[in-house]
C-alpha cells in the first residue's frame, strides 16, 4: 500500500464528517484517555459509563490527564441506561472502550447496533480481542463501519496507534479513519491484521515476559539490567510491566498463548505467563496501582521482588555480576556512538552478556518473522515497536548492530534466522531496513 | 548576487525536537554527532566532500558549561579534524548568521560545500534557570536582571504596542496558537506534537493556562527545546554535480534566492520610540523581509508560497503577519479571521509548527527554518507538506526583534 500525499489524507478527510463522538466505557483509563484525545479534535464528545457519576468522575479524570478544564466545554456525560440510545443515534464515530471482556462488549454492541445510524462509525480500542469475532453476526452496515482502532496508554503521550480492519470493513472507512487520526489526532498509523494481540503487544509483550521468565533464572534486578535501555528502550522491561499492570500483561500474554501454538508461534513458550507471577497476581500484586510488583518502594529505597519467595530486598543489598561492559556500551551511546557501543555489547563476553543478546535476538527474529502474519512488511512493527513501546524498531537494531552481526547473535541464541536477515548478511542488500529517513534512531539508545 | 554565487541548499537533518537528552543522559557531542551524521546519510554525502563548517548556538556556555562549539564539528568524523570551523552568536537568530557566513563563503568562492549545525541543549537547567539565561538575548542589566520570565514579558509588550496603536484581540492570538499546534500535530519531529491544545484552551483564562508576561499565557510561549539541525550549503557547481549523483536536474535543488539581515537597538523600548512615526511596529524586521524577497526577485509575499517564521511568542507571529506584507500594517487579524495562515490557505505560516509546536532550541532555530522551507519546496515535508510550494520564506529573529534574519528558499 503506497502512503498517501499530504493533500490526498486531507482530501480523504474531507470526505466526512466526524462532530459527535460516544465513548464507551469514559470511566476507564482507555475510556477517559481517548475521549480527552477526541475533544480536541471534534465539538462534542459524550463520555458514557454504567452510571452517570461514573463518566463525570471520567470526565474528571481526562482534565486532569491533559490538564485542561476546556476539555468539559466539549464534553456530555451520561449512563448506557439512560442515553446510550440518543447518543449512538447522533454519534458520526462510537468508541468501544470496555474491560477486556468478550462478553460485555457483545452486549454492549447489541445496543450500538440498536441505536446507531446506518453510517456511523464503530470502533473498539481492544488491545487484541478478535475483531472479526466481535462483530460476527450483526448487520451489514454494523460489519461495514466497524474496526480495531488500538490506542495504547495513555493514549494523549503515546502515537503509536493501530488500525485493524475486520474481513466486511469498508475499505473507504478504514482509509477515513486513517486520515482522521493521522491528521486531526496526530496519530502514527500502523495497519495491522486481525491477530491476537495485533502487532505491538504480540512483539512487546513477547520480551517483556521473556524477561519475567528470566529474572526467575538470574533475580529480577539483573534481568532488567540486562535488556535495559542501553539496549535500545526507554524503559527497562520489568518496570515497564510494573507501569502497565500485572493484570493487563497476564490478559495480553494468556490470550497470544490461548490462540497460538507452538507450531504456529516459533516462541510460543516464552509467552507462558510464568507461574510464580499467576500466584503472586492472585495474592494481588499488579504492579505500581496495587503498591508492588517487580519493583516496591519503601520511602526512598527501591526493594526488589525475589521470585521463588515472593519477598522484598533492598535493591543496594543485591550483588550483581560484572556488567562493566554495559558501562562501555553506556559511555558510547552517551556521546552518540551507538553503533560502536551495539558492537561492544555483541562482543562482550560472559554469560549474562550473551543471556542479554539472546533476549535481543530474540525480538528480532520474532518480529521478522511475524511479517506477513500481524502486518503486511516489517515496517508496521518497526512503527509500533518506536512509536508505542519507545523501544528501538527491530530493523533499527539491526541497523545498528549489521545484518551479518544480527544473524550470528540469533545463531548464538539458537533461534532459527529469518531469511530476509540471512539474504542481507548474504547479499549486503538492502544496506537498510528502516526507511523513515527523518525519524531520529538514536532516541531509541538511552545512554544507561 | 553576481551570476555564479548561488547558493544551494542541498538537504539536512533535525533532531527530534521532542528529546530531552539529559534524560537520556546524553552529552552535548551525541547533539552534534546525530544532527551531521543523520545529514550526511539523509543527503548521501560523504564525510570527506565537507570543506569548512559553521556552529550556530546561542549559550552553551551557560546552559552546558562548553565553548568552542566549532571545534566539536571536528570530533563526529575523523575526515573533519583539520577542517575550518567556527562558532556564531547572534541569540535566537544565531543559526541564520551561521547559514549567512557560510553562504558568503561560497559566495565568494572560498569553498563549495559547507556544513551549517543549529545546536541548543536547554533542558539542562531549571525553567527559571533558562529563562534568566535567555534574558543576556536583550540588555541584560536593564531590561532582564532580577525579572522572572524577561522575554514573554518583552512580547507582551509588543502585543501591548499593536493594542495601542492598531488595537489587538487576544482571540486572533489565541487562533495563531491553535495553528501552530495543530500543524505540529503532523511532524514527527515536533515538540508539542502530543500536547493537549484547542482553541478553547488558548482562550483559557484560568491558572491551567497562566499569564507569564503581561497579555502572553503560556499557551502564546514557544517551547524550551533541546535540538540540533545541520543543513549543507552548496555552491553551484557543487550542486551541478551532486544533483547528477542523485538523479536530479540542478533546477530541482533548492536554492537560496534571496536573504535579509538587519539588526535594530537593543532596547525594546528604544526599538518602539524609534518606530513611533512608522506604520511598522519593527520596521527593521520589514526591511529584512522585503530585503529578502527583493534580493529573490520577488516583488511581495503573493510570489510566497509558505513562510516558516520566527513565533518565539504568539505576538511575534501576529508581527510577521503585516510585515511580510500578507495585511496592511496593524490588520493582521484579518489574515487570521479569513484562514489564510492554515496549510491549505492562501499563505501558510508554519506548517511545521513554529517556535510554538515544533520547539526552539534557540541556536537551531534558523537553520530548523531553512531546512523547512527546503522540504517544502521540493516536497518532502511529508504530512504538513504545502501543496505545489515552489517559494517558501524564513524569519528568524534576536531578541526582541533586535536581528532579524529572513531567507527566500525556492526552486526554479
Amino acid at each position: 500500500m503506497s502512503t498517501p500525499s499530504a493533500a490526498e489524507m486531507r482530501q480523504i478527510l474531507a470526505s466526512r464528517k466526524i462532530e459527535r463522538v460516544v465513548v464507551l466505557g469514559a470511566n476507564g483509563t482507555m475510556g477517559y484517555g481517548s475521549a480527552a484525545l477526541f475533544t480536541q479534535a471534534v465539538p462534542e464528545v459524550t463520555f458514557l459509563a454504567r452510571t452517570k457519576a461514573k463518566a463525570e468522575a471520567g470526565l474528571a479524570a481526562a482534565i486532569k490527564q491533559v490538564r485542561s478544564p476546556t476539555v468539559a466545554t466539549r464534553s456530555k456525560t451520561g449512563s448506557y441506561d439512560d442515553d446510550l440510545a440518543s447518543a449512538c443515534a447522533k454519534a458520526d464515530l462510537i468508541f468501544e472502550a470496555l474491560t477486556e471482556d468478550f462478553d460485555l462488549k457483545k452486549d454492549i454492541f447489541d445496543k450500538i447496533e440498536a441505536a446507531r445510524r446506518d453510517d456511523s462509525i464503530v470502533a473498539t480500542v481492544t488491545s487484541g480481542l478478535s475483531i472479526n469475532s466481535l462483530c460476527e453476526g450483526r448487520s451489514d452496515s454494523f460489519r461495514k463501519n466497524f474496526l480495531g482502532l488500538h490506542f495504547f496508554n495513555p493514549p494523549n503521550v503515546i502515537v503509536g496507534t493501530e488500525l485493524i480492519a475486520g474481513n466486511d470493513t469498508d475499505p473507504a472507512v478504514v482509509d477515513f479513519v486513517d486520515a482522521f487520526s493521522q491528521i486531526r489526532l496526530g496519530r502514527e498509523m500502523v495497519r495491522t491484521y486481525d491477530t491476537p494481540a495485533f502487532a505491538g503487544n504480540r512483539v512487546g509483550f513477547k520480551v517483556m515476559n521473556e524477561c519475567a521468565q528470566l529474572a526467575e533464572e538470574v533475580g529480577v534486578l539483573l534481568a532488567d539490567k540486562l535488556v535495559g535501555p542501553y539496549t535500545g528502550r526507554a524503559m527497562t522491561p520489568l518496570t515497564t510491566v510494573d507501569l502497565v499492570g500485572w493484570d493487563i500483561h497476564r490478559a495480553i500474554v494468556d490470550n497470544v498463548y490461548a490462540n497460538t501454538s507452538a507450531s504456529t508461534d516459533e516462541a510460543y513458550e516464552t509467552n507462558k505467563l510464568p507461574d510464580y507471577m499467576a500466584k503472586l497476581i492472585d495474592k494481588g500484586v499488579l504492579g505500581n496501582k496495587s503498591g508492588s510488583g517487580f519493583f516496591k518502594k519503601d520511602g526512598k529505597k527501591r526493594l526488589v521482588l525475589d521470585p521463588a519467595s515472593g519477598n522484598y530486598t533492598p535493591e543496594e543489598d543485591i550483588k550483581l555480576p560484572d556488567l562493566r561492559y554495559i558501562d562501555q556500551v553506556a559511555a558510547l551511546h552517551r556521546d552518540g556512538r551507538y553503533e560502536e557501543g551495539m558492537q561492544v555489547f555483541l562482543n562482550a563476553e560472559g554469560e549474562y552478556a550473551k543471556k542479554a543478546r539472546g533476549v535481543i535476538a530474540g525480538y528480532i527474529a520474532y518480529a521478522f518473522q511475524r511479517v506477513g502474519e500481524v502486518t503486511e512488511t516489517i515496517d508496521g512493527i518497526d512503527r509500533i515497536m518506536g512509536m508505542g513501546f519507545n523501544a528501538a524498531p527491530p530493523s533499527v537494531l539491526v541497523d545498528t548492530i549489521g545484518a551479518q552481526g544480527t544473524v550470528d547473535m540469533i545463531a548464538e541464541a539458537g533461534l532459527a534466522i529469518p531469511s530476509a536477515l540471512a539474504d542481507a548478511a548474504k547479499t549486503g542488500e538492502p544496506k537498510r531496513f528502516f526507511h523513515h529517513r527523518r525519524i531520529n534512531v538514536g532516541k531509541f539508545f538511552v545512554a544507561e | 548576487m553576481a551570476a555564479g554565487s548561488e547558493v544551494y541548499v542541498l538537504g539536512g537533518y533535525q533532531t527530534d525536537f521532542a528529546r530531552n537528552w539529559t534524560k537520556e543522559n546524553k552529552h552535548f557531542s551525541a547533539l552534534m554527532r546525530e544532527s551531521v551524521e543523520g545529514a550526511l546519510q539523509v543527503c548521501e554525502i560523504a564525510p570527506e566532500e565537507i570543506e569548512s563548517a559553521h556552529v550556530g548556538n546561542f549559550a552553551a556556555e551557560l546552559y552546558c558549561m562548553q565553548g568552542h562549539l566549532g571545534a566539536f564539528f571536528t570530533e563526529v568524523n575523523p575526515a573533519f579534524s583539520g577542517l575550518p570551523t567556527s562558532r556564531h552568536e547572534a541569540a535566537c537568530a544565531s543559526g541564520s548568521i551561521a547559514l549567512l557566513a557560510a553562504s558568503a563563503e561560497i559566495e565568494a568562492g572560498r569553498y563549495d560545500l559547507q556544513a551549517v549545525v543549529g545546536i541548543e541543549q536547554m533542558k539542562t537547567v531549571d525553567s527559571g534557570t533558562g529563562g534568566t539565561y535567555l534574558g543576556t538575548a536583550a540588555w541584560f542589566e536593564e531590561e532582564a536582571e532580577g525579572i522572572d520570565a524577561p522575554f514573554p514579558k518583552l512580547f507582551g509588550k509588543l502585543g501591548d504596542e499593536y493594542d495601542k496603536r492598531y488595537g489587538l484581540n487576544d482571540e486572533h492570538l489565541a487562533e495563531i496558537s491553535k495553528i501552530n499546534y495543530a500543524n505540529a500535530k503532523l511532524n514527527p519531529n515536533a515538540q508539542t506534537r502530543t500536547w493537549y491544545m484547542n482553541k478553547d484552551h488558548a482562550m483559557c483564562r484560568t491558572d491551567d493556562n497562566p499569564a507569564i508576561g503581561g497579555r502572553v499565557r503560556i499557551s502564546d510561549c514557544s517551547q524550551v527545546t533541546d535540538g540540533a539541525v545541520t543543513v549543507f550549503l552548496a555552491s553551484r557547481e557543487y550542486a551541478e554535480k551532486y544533483a547528477k549523483g542523485m538523479g536530479k536536474k540542478l533546477s530541482e535543488i533548492p536554492r537560496i534566492k534571496g536573504w535579509g539581515h538587519n539588526t535594530a537597538r537593543l532596547k525594546f523600548a528604544d526599538k518602539v520610540a524609534e518606530s513611533a512615526n512608522d506604520e511598522y511596529v519593527l520596521p527593521h524586521v520589514r526591511s529584512t523581509v522585503t530585503n529578502a524577497m527583493k534580493r529573490a526577485g520577488i516583488e511581495n509575499v503573493d510570489g510566497i508560497d509558505g513562510i516558516e517564521t520566527h513565533d518565539c511568542f504568539t505576538t511575534s507571529e501576529y508581527m510577521a503577519i503585516d510585515h511580510f506584507g500578507i495585511t496592511k500594517p496593524g490588520e493582521s487579524w484579518k489574515a487570521v479571521e479569513a484562514g489564510w495562515l492554515e496549510i491549505d490557505g492562501k499563505i501558510p505560516i508554519n506548517p511545521s509548527g513554529g517556535l510554538i509546536g515544533a520547539g526552539h532550541p534557540v541556536g537551531a532555530t534558523g537553520t530548523r527554518q531553512v531546512l523547512d522551507a527546503a522540504l517544502q519546496v521540493t516536497g518532502e515535508a511529508g504530512a504538513y507538506q504545502v501543496e505545489g510550494a515552489k517559494n517558501f520564506q524564513t524569519l528568524n529573529i534576536g531578541g526582541s526583534g533586535t536581528t532579524s534574519c529572513s531567507f527566500v528558499v525556492g526552486v526554479d
